[in-house]
């Protein structure tokens, strides 16, 4: 039986200001080296639940909480934000965020959670050098984080985060400033850090890139769960056009195939079994 | 982009090699040593021997700007309000007819501008050749309250913060066809209005700042704190500690005597 590291129950929660509910009756579980994916329109809760599992909900984003969040064994309204630091951390949708202010350089900022972890000095510079190289801001270590470009403090982000070697990864859009290419670099770095046996719970609106990488998605909507299925599953459902989420070109491709009568099989969600499903159509 | 504020720049001069922790002696000792003597001498002296300090800390210029910057106007302002209108002043250097200019007068505004100085010229050397991160680091290890070290470290980085937000906001409105340049009192017109915003997004963002730091450890309870920059204290450092301390002990016996008129 695989073991859950995170377990989300029955979640409400309303903002102070707010009259309706960000998050209403939300349940799910995450498994231990999972891939698990958020999606879902804008307004949908997406951030609210990224912020719910690393405590910030209800200490920082003040409101009426109820139901409970669970991280590895721990309930969240009985630990401190920054003890459940050591077992989840977030990337941030604005990496501007991310930054401590407190260092003249990026090595120290990347270095700062772990001072605040204990972590003795010699250990601290190894992870430093490792995550720079990782990241590949190695080049920018004496550089001061304000100084930065907008995709180069991104780096820094989740280098900051990924640092403190936690056994759960949040990220909410964590790539938005970042090209392509960036964009791609850093999700190659997560899907590496997954094999390791890290979980990763990604909040994205690139729906080809979550095809490629979810094991399991859920949908939100209007703050409730709407399903939490396979990518294949999910993106197959002609429903999900119902919340505001567009499937991956391919299941396009597939369904103009599957009418015209060049293909009968299942819809494909990601590149290389569409080539081959189009491979066949152009033979037939 | 706003550059971060660091006044430190490395200058491998013997004083970057005392540890920060003792860096901040002198300014009490000296400070507290010219402010309780009886007669302006010693604060006179100190500030001469920090003169000769600044000189070997490569920081002569800078030092004697700031020193006559602030020493000239505090010390003509003053005597004018001591020397003239001092309730001690019994001895006259000079009679201007309806006002004279008294002696106690002058050497009390005097002994409060070298205090001032002794202070000021302390604190700018220190400044000057101490790397904040490193004091910082330098103070908790010591057994300051980290929250006390991130006051200090994020007091330095709220102003090239909120310049970076003044600079955004002026591109914006440099963008939408509002002319941020001209004369001094159209950028003064242009640049009031953009206060507010500022200064309440900064406060904004204190906000965000405690939730970063928290998601990233910061206040973890029963963890000492360890820091990526070098924290060092050498044998030097303990004498040169124990000097400073000596120096105000000193300091406060002969001051005793003397107003005891022992000597």
């Amino acid at each position: 039986m695989r073991e859950v590291v995170v377990k989300v129950e029955d979640l409400k929660f309303r903002y102070r200001e707010g009259k309706k509910r960000a998050l209403d009756g939300v349940s799910f579980e995450v498994f231990k080296g999972e891939f698990f994916c958020i999606i879902g329109a804008n307004g949908s809760g997406k951030s609210t639940l990224c912020n719910a599992l690393v405590g910030l909900v209800p200490y920082y984003f003040t409101g009426n909480k109820k139901g409970s969040v669970v991280i590895d064994g721990v309930d969240t309204d009985n630990s401190s934000i920054a003890e459940l630091s050591q077992k989840i951390g977030l990337v941030f949708q604005n990496p501007f965020n991310q930054l401590s202010y407190t260092a003249s350089n990026v090595a120290e900022e990347l270095a700062y959670g772990l001072g605040n972890h204990g972590v003795p000095r010699d250990e601290m510079i190894k992870r430093v050098e490792y995550v720079a190289k990782l990241m590949r801001i190695d080049h920018i270590l004496h550089k001061n984080p304000l100084e930065l470009s907008g995709g180069q403090v991104q780096r820094v982000a989740f280098g900051s985060t990924f640092i403190l070697e936690p056994n759960i990864l949040v990220l909410d859009e964590c790539t938005t400033q970042l090209d392509p290419l960036g964009s791609e670099e850093i999700f190659d770095i997560v899907k590496e850090l997954n094999k390791t046996g890290i979980t990763v719970i990604m909040v994205d609106h690139d729906m080809e890139r979550v095809a490629r990488c979810a094991d399991r998605i859920m949908v939100l909507d209007k703050g409730k769960t709407v399903c939490i299925d396979t990518p294949d599953a999910i993106f197959s459902n002609p429903d999900i056009v119902n919340y505001n989420i567009e499937a991956p070109d391919y299941v396009s491709i597939c369904k103009a195939l599957k009418e015209r009568g060049y293909y009968s099989g299942d819809y494909k969600i990601t590149e290389e079994p569409t080539v081959e499903v189009v491979k066949e159509a152009l033979v037939k | 982009m706003a550059k971060a504020y660091n006044s430190y720049v490395k200058r491998d001069t013997f004083k970057e090699n005392i540890s920060p922790n003792v860096k901040i002696w002198p300014i009490f000792s000296y400070g507290l040593s010219a402010i309780i003597f009886p007669n302006i001498y010693l604060g006179l002296g100190l500030i001469v021997f920090l003169f000769i300090l600044a000189f070997f800390s490569k920081l002569f210029k800078g030092f004697t700007k700031i020193m006559l910057g602030f020493g000239i106007p505090i010390t003509l302002m003053l005597i004018f309000i001591h020397g003239f209108y001092g309730s001690k002043n019994e001895t006259i250097l000079y009679d201007f007819g309806p006002v004279q200019l008294g002696l106690e007068g002058v050497l009390h505004a005097l002994k409060i501008v070298s205090s001032l100085l002794v202070f000021l010229g302390t604190f700018y050397i220190m400044n000057h050749t101490t790397y904040t991160g490193k004091l910082v680091a330098s103070l908790t290890a010591s057994g300051v309250n980290p929250k006390v070290g991130y006051l200090v470290l994020a007091s330095l980085n709220v102003v090239p913060q909120m310049q970076r937000k003044l600079s955004v906001i002026q591109e914006a409105q440099t963008a939408r066809g509002v002319e941020t340049k001209g004369s001094l009192w159209h950028r003064f017109k242009v640049f009031v209005p953009l206060l507010g915003p500022v200064v309440l997004s900064s406060l904004t963002d204190a906000q965000e700042r405690g939730m970063t730091l928290e998601t990233r450890g910061f206040g973890i309870k029963n963890v000492k704190q360890t820091h990526y920059v070098e924290v060092f204290y050498t044998k030097t450092d303990k004498i040169i500690k124990y000097m400073l301390i000596g120096f105000f002990i000193v300091t406060l016996i002969i001051t005793i005597l003397m107003r005891l008129s022992v000597i």
